[in-house]
């Protein structure tokens, strides 16, 4: 019989084990890091890129696959002039209750905005990028739609990019 | 991803609300936030969060001086909620 301090201390490495039998093989696990690039310039003066997987997209362009068994390893490019009302999101996986009232919560395309405008930032790339996360085949994923998108990334002329993982 | 552009010269910070997740993909550097999935910049409306949680990422890009380094953004989700709550009031 299992001590109930033991069941307590078991909690989070089982659910780890949970996640990988639900999705089989969709967590990615590193062993090594990465050595860190720099930036080359000051912040005010640097190129500044958003990468998202909060399947936000502009209105009118094609639908990410939300309910594809595997993952849908296309991007969006998304202007970073646009406005708010320009974009909608094609996303299942996260709540966005928050989101549907100011998106601002997962993809601060105002906020990076008004740091170009205000100089803090030195300007914007002039395309976000935008993906859906919940892939199932992270090897594949890694292959294919993180290259893709790097490449994309440098072709804008990044300087640095924020992410961020819905 | 995030691997794959620092790769390529740019230097890159994420936003994270799942620790687990990433200390197992080990990105270069990220900001950890202990709020709910799909708000990771915060509650609606709270235009100064909002800018405060991405400076707190520039700052990070900035200072980081070795790859995988966490920072832990300094606010609770009930803090962040209360915020909203009472933001929402004044509207």
């Amino acid at each position: 019989m299992t001590a109930p301090s033991d069941e307590i201390k078991q909690l989070r490495p089982e659910l780890w084990e949970t996640i990988n039998e639900r999705y089989p093989g969709s967590m990615i696990t590193k062993t090594d890091f990465v050595p860190l690039a720099r930036l080359s310039k000051l912040l005010s003066q640097t190129r500044l890129t958003f990468v998202s997987s909060a399947g936000i997209q502009p209105r009118g362009s094609m639908p990410f696959d939300v309910v594809h068994p595997v993952g849908d390893f296309s991007f969006r490019r998304v202007p970073s002039a646009l406005s708010v009302s320009d974009l909608e999101i094609h996303q299942i996986k996260y709540p966005t209750t928050g989101a549907l009232r100011d998106l601002n919560v997962i993809f601060p395309i105002e906020r990076l905005q008004e740091l170009a405008a205000e100089g803090l930032i030195g300007e914007l790339t002039p395309n976000f990028f935008s993906f859906i996360g919940y892939q199932m085949d992270p090897e594949h994923f890694e292959q294919t739609l993180a290259e893709d998108i790097a490449d994309a990334v440098v072709s804008d002329g990044a300087e640095a990019a924020l992410l961020c993982p819905a | 991803m995030q691997r794959a552009i620092e790769r390529r010269g740019v230097p890159t910070v994420s936003m994270t609300v799942a620790l687990d997740v990433t200390e197992h993909c080990k990105p270069p550097r990220s900001v950890f936030l202990p709020f709910m999935m799909g708000h990771h910049f915060g509650v609606p409306f709270h235009r100064e969060l909002q800018l405060r949680i991405i400076l707190a990422a520039l700052d990070h890009l900035i200072k980081t001086e070795r790859s995988g380094e966490i920072h832990l953004f300094p606010m609770t989700w009930a803090q962040v909620r209360q915020e909203g709550k009472v933001l929402e009031a004044e509207l």
